[in-house]
């Protein structure tokens, strides 16, 4: 991977500089039946497409944010603060 | 060396490379070789009389120089022990050692070379046919394949020194190709104020104009003159283009997602990112298929041109040179002009007017030359032992050879023609061929944004087009890159109504003439890595591997060293035709990184494991302590004897450098919040100056961290971690922050402090000498905290238990770290104090049954199977992990950690499983031998159902169950008595 991904603090920079946070999910209700908590446990959409992730400018400002990432090419659409 | 004549060098020309003045000596297999500086090892060999530079990968067919531009797999020879090395881009330097690879006893006499007789025994794909039954038979196979076949050998015993680097440069243009095309456009981008990187594999820039003598008169901003000229002036105008930064010798391996160039130069791995990258590679020529096309002798036209203009070495003493276009009788010209006799010339393509296939002004002059011009005629075998002695020609008839064969004795054949655009970046890079437009235009190849291509690689083109391409390429790379100087439109324009009007492209394509439709021959080679002939590949696409990449991996062509380089061209145009197909719905086969040879040891890098040292590192050494890794630190294990430091700190005081503990500082009117969002107990509820052991999970229950939270003011709390563990903690910290109204700031001070934890009976006495904090269990008890001086310097106290003692854990800002071990080792030396190591400390919290993440816990372990239920609060209406922890309390539990002691006195190792009869149904995590009663003891997991104080359990030690007792409770200080004291 080689990627370039833009922090919406620091500017585009090398994807080697930031830790994946994985696709963002929805967590459920404290309350909510075992069923959605196992789903939002295990459970991932792994899209062929557009994934909204969470991603952390690990060797930068050490902030969080969320990309638009086509995982099918790595084409980051868009970046911005969750 | 027998062959070695006085002085094979020709009279000093223009463009060399090499330095007269100055002789290099190294070895080739134990001879003395001479050569000048500037030789690479193969043209010094050359010079010396060397013919064969190595043995064929299948057959052992001796092989000679056939690119001399580090392109094909002819050359590979080792260097001092580095194997696989291409000796026609290697420099020679004094005293290095150079051996064969590939063949024994010698490279002129292979005992194996006897396979090349035995062919018919190796069809195409023999290995996948043959050696299946029986099953016995492949693994033997596979070992003779092994010894016999391949390159060369790695020493893995003497292992060279390397000292790759890896270095990451930016730029605004990347320009990859040093021909006219390449500087044309790196001068064009930084006339235009963009910074320019250019890379070239050659160690001087020009390509082909080094060697080969285009000549071309003035044109637009650009000098006339010779091609070694016109690369003079080139070079000259862009090594005076300060914002044109030059890097020769250096090889693009790879170009990567949004413009990453990979590059080998020297010693270093650049990776370079370009805003914009042009990719001028150039072209080069390809071997023709005839039989014995592999022999030594039989070189590519620039090949010889290399070896007359670079390097000064006469190529052979007769020549026969197959050409079909103007730059074959180019070559022609240079032979002669080194005075190398030219026997014919053959030419594939019919008389014209005047007998002769065209009339240019060059073919005319190799006329004048009295050279025997042969229209119609085709090479159709080479002959010869272990060089070219003759070759034989046959005339085309009806597009076919035929007729009686003629023979002509020559010791050198030069083959020209056949044309391979140098595209492998360009593939790379998600490029493909738009083939409704015509080869010679940047419109032939369909690019990404980013990229652009100029020069001989869109097709052939003349030296005028070539330069107008570069430099229209650098323009829009300029204006790409957002540089708008006025003028640049009109620029841009200019140059691109000059292409229309006079596209350049030369009639280059009559080389496709090969392969030939003739009979198919077992020894016409295509590729030269692997030992493919014609006839393999025709057989293959008979067998049914007519699709490009089946035929590939089937028959692997383009597999071996060169990647393709010299094959992949005649494999397309094999495979279209064999299967009936046309060449651009034949397709191509993938091009990967990297392009050229890499060795591992470049993609590695420098061997340096960044290490972490804590302010009293020095101390520590001072101390005789040995010194282990953990996590990226460097820490004592033991100063000595680890069962001597538990017992220092069990009956008088011992101190241990807890520096490496991770440190958040959390701050904040809603840092409280935050905590109990992350940790499974109550924080917001701390009192100020209160300490409360903190456990974190991940949101499915188990566990992820343990540590101390010490609430500092109102709006501030100290967090420890585990060593190693504290970037992950922050960044889960801050992700649960992250897009929620939380003013809540983590801030990672692990580094700015030192700390030390000192415990044991005499601790309080110890400390209370170095500050005025009143120490005493009524006004300092157990989890509380304080800040003060301590030993004159600012600090926190902690008071802790890890190791069962009362205690303290001191923090002080990091410079004062050594004064203050220093200190606290002064005041308790009247008590015995001595240092401890991590081995003591895990022996004693394993004594009060406190856990290590990590070592006694993993992914499955959650709080309360670890018996640690007491940190989980279900009254908390949410926090990480809640929801999968009561689950799994209501699921019920399946294992438990619990403590054991050996009944006979055995200490098993850490992670030996727990055994009923033969099944294992648990596993110890911890175990050591206690300091004071010498048992055997430690933590391990077992079914919940065994977790009863006393029942009995049985542990693999040396493949023997052996008797161990459970205990629920601490083995040290049950009630936490000394802990409070």
């Amino acid at each position: 991977m080689s990627f370039l991904l833009n922090c919406p603090n620091c500017g585009e920079r090398n994807v080697n500089e930031f830790r994946f946070g994985g696709e963002v999910t929805s967590r459920p209700d404290p309350e909510a039946s075992q069923e959605q908590w196992s789903s939002y446990f295990y459970f991932r959409n792994n899209a062929a497409g557009v994934s909204r992730e969470w991603w952390n400018h690990r060797f930068g400002c050490r902030k969080w944010f969320l990309a638009l990432r086509d995982t099918r090419d790595n084409q980051v659409q868009e970046t911005f603060w969750p | 060396m027998a062959k070695q004549s006085s002085n094979p060098r020709l009279p000093p020309g223009p463009g060399e490379l090499i330095d007269r003045e100055k002789p290099v000596e190294f070895q080739f297999d134990g001879n003395r070789v001479t050569a000048l500086e500037g030789d690479t090892v193969a043209s010094a060999l050359h010079a010396s009389g060397v013919s064969t530079f190595s043995r064929s990968f299948k057959y052992h067919r001796p092989r000679g120089l056939l690119c001399a531009a580090g392109r094909c797999p002819n050359c590979l020879v080792n260097v001092d022990g580095v194997p696989n090395v291409r000796a026609c881009i290697q420099p020679v330097k004094p005293g290095m050692q150079v051996s064969h690879q590939n063949a024994w006893p010698s490279l002129r006499w292979d005992f194996l070379s006897v396979l090349d007789r035995m062919g018919w025994l190796m069809p195409v794909g023999f290995y996948y046919k043959a050696l299946h039954r029986p099953k016995l038979l492949w693994g033997i196979a596979q070992k003779v394949i092994r010894r016999v076949g391949g390159l060369g050998k790695i020493d893995i015993v003497d292992v060279p020194e390397t000292a790759y680097q890896h270095r990451n440069f930016h730029t605004d243009v990347a320009v990859v190709g040093g021909g006219p095309a390449g500087m044309a456009a790196a001068l064009a981008a930084a006339e235009q104020g963009a910074k320019v990187t250019l890379i070239d594999d050659q160690p001087r820039l020009g390509g082909h104009l080094r060697f080969s003598p285009r000549e071309s008169a003035d044109i637009a901003g650009f000098p006339g003159g010779t091609g070694s000229q016109v690369a003079d002036e080139l070079v000259n105008s862009v090594s005076g283009a300060s914002r044109v930064r030059v890097m020769s010798n250096a090889t693009v391996f790879g170009c990567y997602q949004d413009n990453l160039l990979g590059i080998l130069a020297g010693q270093d791995v650049v990776r370079l990112r370009g805003k914009r990258v042009v990719i001028a590679t150039g072209s080069y020529d390809v071997p023709a298929p005839f039989k014995n096309n592999d022999l030594p002798g039989v070189m590519l036209a620039s090949a010889a041109q290399r070896l007359i203009r670079l390097y000064g070495l006469r190529p052979g003493a007769r020549a026969v040179v197959a050409a079909c276009n103007e730059q074959g009788y180019m070559a022609v010209l240079d032979l002669l002009d080194a005075g190398v006799e030219v026997a014919a010339v053959v030419d594939s393509r019919p008389a014209a007017d005047g007998g002769l296939p065209e009339q240019s002004e060059t073919v005319r002059s190799v006329e004048e030359r009295g050279i025997t011009v042969l229209a119609s005629h085709v090479v159709i075998e080479a002959r010869g032992k272990n060089r070219v002695r003759e070759v034989v020609l046959q005339r085309m008839e009806e597009g076919a050879p035929a007729g009686p064969a003629r023979r002509i004795r020559c010791d050198l054949l030069c083959m020209s023609g056949s044309l391979q655009q140098a595209d492998g970046l360009l593939y790379q890079a998600g490029a493909s061929r738009d083939y409704s437009q015509a080869p010679g235009s940047r419109e032939h190849w369909a690019l990404l944004p980013g990229l652009d291509a100029a020069g001989d690689v869109t097709g052939p083109l003349d030296l005028a087009s070539c330069l107008m391409q570069g430099r229209l390429a650098g323009l829009e790379a300029a204006q790409a890159v957002g540089l708008a100087s006025p003028g640049l439109q009109a620029d841009v324009d200019a140059v691109k109504n000059r292409l229309t009007a006079a596209p350049g492209v030369q009639d280059g394509q009559p080389a496709l003439s090969y392969p030939q439709p003739g009979p198919v021959g077992k020894k016409e080679f295509i590729c030269f890595c692997e030992d493919v002939t014609v006839k393999d590949i025709s057989q293959a696409v008979a067998e049914g591997f007519d699709d490009i990449q089946l035929l590939k991996r089937y028959s692997t062509a383009t597999m071996g060293p060169c990647q393709g380089k010299m094959c992949s061209k005649a494999l397309i145009e094999l495979c279209s035709q064999s299967a009936g197909r046309s060449v651009e719905s034949t397709g191509v086969t993938t091009s990967r990184p990297p392009l050229q040879p890499v060795p591992l040891a470049a993609l590695a890098g420098a061997s340096h494991m960044p290490m972490k040292r804590t302010p009293m590192d020095q101390v520590h050494r001072r101390l005789g302590a040995d010194m282990v890794e953990a996590g990226p630190w460097q820490r004592p294990h033991s100063y000595g004897s680890p069962q001597e430091e538990c017992l220092a700190v069990r009956q008088r005081v011992g101190i241990i450098d807890v520096s490496t503990l991770g440190k958040l500082d959390i701050r904040g009117k809603d840092a409280g919040a935050l905590l109990d969002r992350v940790y499974t107990h109550h924080f917001s509820n701390l009192r100020v100056g209160r300490v409360r052991y903190g456990l974190l999970c991940s949101d499915n229950g188990s566990i992820l961290d343990d540590g101390t939270v010490t609430r500092l003011s109102e709006d501030r709390y100290f967090v420890t971690t585990t060593t190693g563990n504290v970037d992950l903690i922050e960044e889960w910290f801050k992700w649960w922050a992250a897009g929620r109204e939380l003013c809540a700031h983590v801030n990672n001070v692990t580094s700015d402090y030192a700390a030390v934890n000192v415990a044991g009976p005499y601790a309080r006495q110890t400390l209370s000498k170095l500050t005025g904090i009143d120490l005493s269990s009524s006004a300092f008890p157990y989890m509380r905290s304080a800040q003060g001086e301590v030993a004159g310097v600012p600090a926190m106290l902690l008071r802790i238990g890890f190791v069962g003692e009362a205690g303290w854990e001191v923090h002080a800002p990091g410079e004062y770290g050594e004064h203050l071990w220093q200190a606290i080792m002064d005041a308790g030396s009247e008590f015995g104090i001595a240092p401890f190591g991590l081995e003591a400390q895990r022996v004693l919290r394993l004594e009060k049954k406190h856990i290590i993440v990590g070592q006694d816990t993993d992914a499955f372990s959650n709080p309360l199977e670890s018996g640690m239920d007491w940190v989980v609060r279900f009254d908390k209406e949410d926090f990480i992990g809640r929801a999968g922890l009561r689950a799994a309390s209501e699921g019920g539990m399946r294992n438990k950690l619990v403590g054991f002691v050996m009944r006979n006195g055995q200490v098993p190792e850490d992670g030996v499983p727990v055994v009923a009869g033969r099944t294992a149904i648990g596993r110890v995590t911890s175990a050591r031998r206690s300091p004071t009663t010498s048992a055997g003891f430690g933590l391990a997991w077992v079914p919940v159902e065994m977790a009863e104080e006393g029942s009995e359990i049985g542990i693999l030690i040396d493949g023997k169950p052996l008797p161990a007792n459970v205990t629920l409770t601490p083995f040290y200080d049950p009630d936490g008595q000394r802990l409070r004291e």
